[in-house]
């Protein structure tokens, strides 16, 4: 059997970028010239991540790691080098991720359930959603434009781990919950580690980093730059802000 | 089957969408079509010689909102659903096809109450009626086909969804709808014989106006613009959607 989950060989992946901020037909006209061009926002990364490990990955603002996670998740196809997944994911957790704001919360967790593929759905995993969201009927009823940002979390994160994946992807989810719900998903997420699935974690605060994950990634500017055990590289990313 | 009920799930949220908020909900369905209605029985009924001027007017506009409901809705249904895109691997072609079936959905609701309805206005009941499905069949599949490259081409410019909206009023009028087709073939026949929609149009109306089954090279035409609509639609939405994610 393979342990390597994920196995990223020399990948590059590049995004249209519109240089003279074409966004109508009356620039393309005036300009008369490709409106887009290829930017590379990874730049050749290879990696490895083991069955049940606990990666994070740590870098600027920009400099990929957003990219990087929807690439694992294929959601971005490459132009170069070649991507091996032996497993199933769940959906990428970022604040407010899939979530249709005119509609109620149960209407998501019936949405989202179905997206994600899980169609043979019961009472028991949408009532466990409800339960770890700790969201009061009265709230799930109405259109979640209307909840605040860490509601919105505790929504999309309970939806999130009801997927029995082996691949949890999570990007930047923890900070708008409030304490006690951030404390939950600690917890859940040490629960999810525990039970030997392996979790890729973007965050900025390191102490959490390093209470979760394993090894590390560092990015900058497209590029994988370190990577190794989690405290050389927070301590390589804090050395990035003087 | 997991695809299907994707597919399922997202055709339900668009239903479910388009009527939130709103107090006659459905309805509206209904309303838009009867509207227009009003307005051509009072602007060209007597211009227009049809033995039976409402079925005429009736069977055409059920059929032109179905297109243009589809179209409108289309057009954005790639950038509207961006956080879904961004988060959760799904054939991004779903979200398109989800909007034909939600409004096939529509059509088929308006259908079954125009059915009821046009008989008091000399709708004949017949096996032929039948044919109706096909044609709605085809003219879905053009309309599908036609929203591909809408909404593919949206993402990059933005202008084509306005632009759309701009010109389907003009479609709308060049298109015998309201009145005969010769009204307009007298001085410019191409408006109408290069106006892909006349044709399926032409279809609805043989059978459920004329009550006749449409000749052979009428079903041959519509197929074939069908399916080259389709074909091109897929043709430009597969070549541009690994970009879509970069670009909403």
């Amino acid at each position: 059997m393979n342990t390597k989950l994920i196995s990223f060989k020399n990948v590059t992946v590049s995004f249209w970028q519109n240089d003279f901020g074409v966004h109508s037909i009356k620039d393309l006209m005036k300009h008369r010239k490709q409106p887009f061009s290829n930017k590379i926002i990874l730049n050749d990364v290879t990696f490895d991540v083991e069955r049940g490990a606990c990666m994070a990955i740590l870098g600027r603002n920009g400099s990929g790691k957003s990219t990087l996670l929807r690439t694992i998740a294929g959601l971005i196809k490459p132009i170069k080098g070649q991507i091996t997944i032996n497993g199933t994911f769940a959906p990428i957790l970022a604040i407010g991720a899939g979530v249709e704001l005119e509609l109620s919360g149960y209407e998501n967790i019936n949405l989202l359930l179905s997206l994600y593929g899980r169609y043979k759905r019961n009472s028991n995993t949408i009532q466990d959603i409800i339960a770890f969201s700790e969201l009061s009927h009265e709230q799930l009823s109405m259109p979640v434009k209307r909840y605040s940002s860490g509601m919105v979390a505790r929504l999309a994160f309970s939806i999130s781990i009801a997927n029995d994946a082996d691949i949890l992807i999570i990007d930047e989810v923890l900070a708008v919950g409030d304490k006690g719900f951030q404390q939950k998903c600690m917890d859940k997420i040490f629960g999810i580690k525990a039970e030997g699935k392996t979790i890729l974690f973007v965050s900025h605060f390191t102490e959490e980093v390093m209470k979760i994950c394993n090894t590390a990634l560092l990015l900058d500017k497209g590029n994988l730059i370190d990577s190794g055990t989690a405290e050389e590289i927070c301590n390589k990313y804090m050395r990035l802000f003087p | 089957m997991q695809n299907i009920t994707r597919i399922y799930a997202l055709s339900k949220r668009n239903i479910i969408l388009r009527y939130k908020n709103s107090f006659a909900g459905f309805l509206w369905g209904f309303l838009k079509p009867l509207l227009y209605l009003l307005i051509f029985i009072i602007v060209f009924s007597s211009q227009v010689s049809a033995n039976n001027y409402v079925l005429y007017a009736t069977s055409g506009l059920v059929f032109w909102f179905f297109f243009s409901n589809l179209t409108h809705q289309s057009v954005n249904s790639i950038i509207n659903s961006n956080g879904i895109i961004k988060s959760i691997n799904v054939p991004t072609i779903f979200f398109p096809l989800s909007e034909a079936i939600s409004e096939l959905f529509n059509l088929v609701l308006t259908l079954v109450v125009f059915l009821i309805a046009m008989h008091w206005f000399g709708l004949v009941y017949s096996p032929l009626l039948v044919f109706v499905i096909p044609a709605a069949i085809l003219f879905a599949i053009f309309s599908f086909g036609l929203s591909l490259i809408l909404c593919s081409l949206n993402v990059f410019f933005r202008d084509v969804g306005i632009l759309w909206t701009t010109v389907q009023p003009a479609i709308f009028y060049l298109t015998p709808i309201a009145y005969n087709k010769e009204m307009i073939t007298k001085n410019y026949p191409w408006v109408v014989y290069y106006n892909p929609i006349y044709y399926f149009i032409e279809l609805a109306r043989t059978i459920l106006y004329q009550n006749q089954m449409p000749n052979l090279s009428l079903w041959g035409i519509c197929f074939g613009i069908a399916g080259g609509m389709f074909l091109l639609g897929y043709v430009i939405f597969n070549g541009l959607k690994n970009q879509f994610i970069s670009t909403i």
